[in-house]
C-alpha cells in the first residue's frame, strides 16, 4: 500500500507541474490546490484546446496513453479527479 | 553584420522569405520550427536562440517555407513534400557546412536534404503530431478535417502520419528533463510548443544556442 500511496504522489506532482508549464500558472498557485480545487470551467486559463495540451503533456511525462473517448468533464472537474485519472493510467 | 536579415531562396514552386542571422561565411544553422499552431508559440523562441548562435559567430537562417509565414502558396495547398523540396533547395543555396536545427516537428521537413549535422529539439513524429492535431480538434469541437483553421485532407493526414524524423549520420537530440524519453542530452524547461499562452525562454535559448555552438565545433 505504501508504494501505491508514493506513486500516487508522484503522479500528483507531475500533475501539478504540468498544469503551471502549460497554462502558465504560478508555482505558488499551483501549490495551493488542494483535491477539491475545480479545474475546468473554473480556470479561465484552461480553455478546451489547453485540455488538450494538458492531456498530451501528461501522456510524455508519465508515459500513458489517454484514449480520446476517455476524456470527459468528470476527469477535469476538480485537481483530485485529474490526479485519479492519471495514477489511474500510470499505476496499473 | 550579426544583425537581423531580410533574404529569400526559390524552389520549384516558387519563391520563400527567410530570416539571416550572424556572419554569411563559416558553418550556417537551417533552424526549422513546428508545423502549424506549434509554430507561432516557438518563433520568437527560435529567434532569440539565432541571435546567441551569431554571438557564437555562427550564421544562420529561418526560412518560410510553402504555405508558411509570408509563403505566396495558400496553407491548405502546401503539401508535406512541397515543404521537404523547398527545404532541399535551400540547403543546396547554403552550401556543404549546413547543420539542422529542428524543433519538434520541424524535423520532418528535412529528412531528404544532404546535412552536415542535425540538431533536433524534442522531435516529434507525424504519427504523434496527427495525434494532437485530432486531439485539439475534439476539444475543440470542430468538424472532421478543420485543425485549428488549418484544413487537411485524409491524403495529407496519411502523408503526415508516416513521417518520421531522420536520425543516423551526425544527429543530436535534445530534450526537456521532464521528458523521459531517450536524448543525447536534456535541460530545464517548459514546453513552449504546449503553452495557451506563447512565451519565451531566453536562459533556456542561451544554453541551447551554446550546445549548438560545442556540437558544430566538436
Amino acid at each position: 500500500m505504501l508504494v501505491i500511496f508514493e506513486g500516487t504522489s508522484q503522479v500528483e506532482t507531475t500533475v501539478r507541474a504540468v498544469l503551471a508549464d502549460i497554462l502558465g500558472l504560478s508555482a505558488d498557485r499551483v501549490a495551493a490546490f488542494t483535491a477539491d480545487t475545480p479545474l475546468f470551467g473554473a480556470l479561465p486559463e484552461l480553455d478546451s484546446m489547453a485540455v488538450a495540451s494538458v492531456l498530451t503533456e501528461l501522456e510524455d511525462r508519465l508515459g500513458i496513453l489517454i484514449e480520446d473517448d476517455e476524456i470527459d468533464g468528470e476527469m477535469l472537474e476538480t485537481f483530485g479527479a485529474l490526479v485519479t485519472f492519471a495514477a489511474g493510467k500510470a499505476l496499473v | 553584420m550579426t544583425g537581423i536579415r531580410f533574404d529569400h531562396y526559390d524552389w520549384a514552386g516558387g519563391r520563400e522569405a527567410m530570416l539571416r542571422f550572424g556572419p554569411d561565411i563559416g558553418p550556417i544553422v537551417l533552424a526549422a520550427l513546428p508545423l502549424f499552431e506549434e509554430a507561432n508559440r516557438t518563433r520568437q523562441f527560435a529567434c532569440t536562440i539565432l541571435r546567441a548562435l551569431a554571438g557564437y559567430g555562427i550564421g544562420s537562417v529561418l526560412p518560410d517555407f510553402p504555405g508558411t509565414g509570408e509563403s505566396l502558396v495558400a496553407t491548405a495547398d502546401a503539401t508535406l513534400s512541397d515543404k521537404r523540396r523547398a527545404y532541399v533547395a535551400l540547403t543546396q543555396v547554403l552550401g556543404v557546412d549546413t547543420y539542422a536545427l529542428s524543433i519538434r516537428s520541424g524535423a520532418l521537413l528535412e529528412v531528404d536534404a544532404t546535412l552536415a549535422g542535425r540538431w533536433h529539439l524534442s522531435p516529434q513524429s507525424g504519427e504523434e503530431l496527427v495525434r494532437d492535431l485530432e486531439r485539439a480538434r475534439v476539444a475543440a469541437g470542430k468538424k472532421e478535417g478543420d485543425y485549428a483553421g488549418n484544413h487537411l485532407s485524409f491524403e495529407r493526414l496519411a502523408a503526415l502520419r508516416e513521417a518520421v524524423p531522420r536520425g543516423g549520420g551526425r544527429c543530436r537530440i535534445i530534450r526537456l528533463d521532464t521528458d523521459p524519453r531517450a536524448a543525447d542530452a536534456t535541460y530545464p524547461g517548459v514546453p513552449l510548443w504546449r503553452r495557451s499562452e506563447p512565451d519565451n525562454n531566453i536562459q533556456l535559448a542561451q544554453k541551447l544556442a551554446a550546445d549548438i555552438a560545442h556540437w558544430i565545433a566538436a
